[in-house]
């Protein structure tokens, strides 16, 4: 009940900030441009469309949660709107669920704002429309999952500046995972430690880039095929972000707790 | 006998707070700091209790703890009973900040309706109460405004509204004055005495003197985190007589010279003979004195203390070391509306 509450009130301050739609507008901006550098291309523009504007979506969700859900916590403390809701009968981790919550709720409403417009404007132009395409945008959202989730975790320990270095660090990272486990692959033998370190690290970071099949949804959806990938790679992907995002907020409560305001 | 119900003990004071200690380590290399040094408190229930000290005190240190805020370093409190560690006993408490912040782009309505939800309250009780705050407060005109339009005054007036949402039975408020004009502080002033009459108990912070004074029951008075003054407002203030102020008519010519002799000041103000006593034992000589000669007294008004004197003379006038923590025993006679009796 309390989670929901903070939750909803998370969202509805989040959406009535102008600053978000300015983002939002940039963009739809950007996805109507993919159009023109399909242009340019010689051949397959409907592909160069999908792609631009399956990055475009991506790349400004994650800007956005990321530029909100680092200031959120900290925003809280700085305007001391956190005094008045830690004195009622909450606990801690309600509030950073609920700001969790509120977060991944405005990243949602966002994503699917810029999929509509993003999908209307491939069935305008008559571009292949299958299944892939909805499940690279849904595998957005399950990456946004744990993206949010780091966000909050660095919100909750630092400043905003500092949680956006970090989170933007591990975002990047997360998107190079593949290469850390061939890098392991290459050390093998030589240096066992190395191969240790690079293994626990592997294991540590966001592995985002698992949540990446935009290639393979324009490949499918070009071929006219309705999945990208398996329906339980899918759910596997599914399992990994929700479970990660909540190793994720279990470290930011316990951070929270600590914390005296 | 205390009668235990499960979650709190009925007889339990409104407040009770044991050895509280709160030091604050910055860091590396920074020295530590004592905010609050070993306080006991216990405030009875329905009663205005005024927490007093000077900027750094270690008021706002102290209230947040309660509130959940802080984490002491050592010591316990108890609200009616219920350990302040347990979330659950904030039901029983309503606070309201020093210079409330609020989301800026809630409406006054929308922040009641979200405060009253944390508060554990159902929709219709929201609704109810929400618009009975709003009008009371005088927001009713603004209920539909956002947050970032309201002065300063209307946000320390919905900060009281949003404490008192759920009716918890004690209220606690950081220098709920701080910051606002006469208008204001008179009806914030207004709005406490008027929830003590409801029953409810209220526990503020304040350095407004004046303010304490007129309206509460009991006061602490805290400094460098220290408990240095604790006990009824009337009974602190009149333990100690600065002047006696005497009027009598009527006095032959030859009865003043020897009276005056014994005053500091001696004049008549065209109608009466008015003199100022040191203290008591001259005052009670002059009398005899003027009513041997065939005067009359008309009145004998000892002055007492004031709040501010009594805050100056305890925090920095080294009466600190002597007093050692005076306090004088809580809760054998009902307090008086306004905390003030009758001294002459």
């Amino acid at each position: 009940m309390n989670v929901w509450a903070i939750a909803v009130n998370t969202f509805r301050e989040a959406v009535r900030d102008k600053i978000l739609y300015l983002l939002v507008v940039f963009g739809i901006l950007l996805i109507v441009v993919s159009r023109a550098i399909g242009w340019i291309s010689y051949g397959g523009e409907h592909k160069i469309m999908t792609d631009l504007g399956l990055f475009a979506i991506w790349l400004f969700v994650a800007l956005i949660s990321i530029f909100i859900g680092t200031q959120m916590i900290y925003k809280e403390i700085d305007k001391r709107t956190l005094y008045t809701i830690l004195s009622k009968p909450i606990d801690r981790w309600e509030f950073v669920l609920g700001k969790y919550l509120g977060l991944l709720l405005t990243t949602a409403m966002i994503l699917v704002l810029l999929s509509s417009v993003f999908l209307a404007y491939l069935y305008l132009m008559g571009a292949p429309l299958t299944g892939a395409i909805f499940q690279a945008l849904l595998l957005t959202l399950l990456e946004m999952v744990v993206v949010t989730a780091l966000a909050i975790f660095f919100s909750s320990a630092s400043t905003p500046v500092l949680s956006a270095v970090f989170t933007f660090m591990l975002f990047g990272m997360g998107q190079l995972t593949k290469w850390i486990v061939d890098l392991g692959a290459q050390v093998q033998g030589q240096a066992p430690w190395a191969k240790l370190f690079l293994k626990l690290f592997y294991y540590l970071m966001p592995n985002l880039h698992n949540f990446n099949v935009r290639q393979e949804a324009v490949q499918a959806a070009g071929r006219g095929e309705g999945w990208a990938v398996s329906a339980d790679q899918t759910f596997s992907i599914a399992v990994y972000a929700f479970s990660y995002a909540a190793a994720v907020l279990l470290a930011a409560v316990l951070i929270f707790r600590r914390r005296n305001f | 006998m205390a009668i235990s119900t499960g979650t709190a003990v009925i007889n339990e004071p409104a407040l009770r707070i044991e050895g509280l200690r709160m030091v604050y380590n910055p860091g590396l290399f920074q020295r530590s700091k004592l905010a609050v040094d070993g306080l006991d408190l216990e405030v009875p229930k329905g009663s205005i209790y005024g927490f007093l000290g000077q900027n750094g005190a270690g008021k706002t240190t102290s209230i947040k703890i309660l509130v959940g805020l802080q984490a002491p370093t050592a010591g316990r409190a108890w609200i009616f009973g219920s350990d302040i560690r347990d979330s659950a006993c904030r039901k029983r408490v309503g606070f309201m900040p020093e210079n409330p912040y609020f989301y800026e782009y809630l409406t006054a309505w929308e922040t009641l309706e979200f405060y009253g939800r944390l508060s554990g309250m159902s929709g219709p009780q929201r609704r109810r109460r929400g618009d009975y705050l709003l009008e009371r407060f005088g927001l009713g005109e603004t209920r539909n405004v956002p947050m970032r339009d309201f002065s300063k005054g209307m946000r320390q007036r919905l900060g009281l509204a949003q404490a008192i949402m759920h009716e918890p039975p004690l209220v606690i408020l950081d220098e709920p004055m701080s910051g606002l004009d006469p208008l204001g502080r008179r009806d914030i002033r207004n709005e406490i005495l008027a929830l003590r009459d409801a029953g409810c108990t209220v526990f503020f912070s304040s350095h407004v003197l004046p303010d304490v004074a007129d309206i509460c029951d009991r006061v602490c008075i805290i400094h460098q985190g220290r408990k240095v003054a604790e006990g009824r407002l009337n009974k602190l203030l009149g333990q100690r007589v600065l002047e006696v102020e005497l009027s009598a008519s009527g006095v032959p010519p030859e009865g003043l010279p020897e009276a005056a002799k014994l005053a500091r000041r001696a004049w008549h103000d065209g109608e009466l003979y008015r003199m100022l006593l040191d203290d008591d034992e001259k005052a009670r000589k002059a009398k005899q004195l003027i009513e041997a000669s065939g005067g009359e007294l008309r009145s004998l008004v000892p002055h007492y203390e004031s709040l501010e004197e009594y805050f100056v003379r305890v925090t920095r006038d080294g009466e600190i070391a002597n007093l050692g923590g005076r306090t004088e025993p809580i809760g054998e006679s009902t307090p008086q509306p306004g905390g003030k009796e009758a001294k002459a």
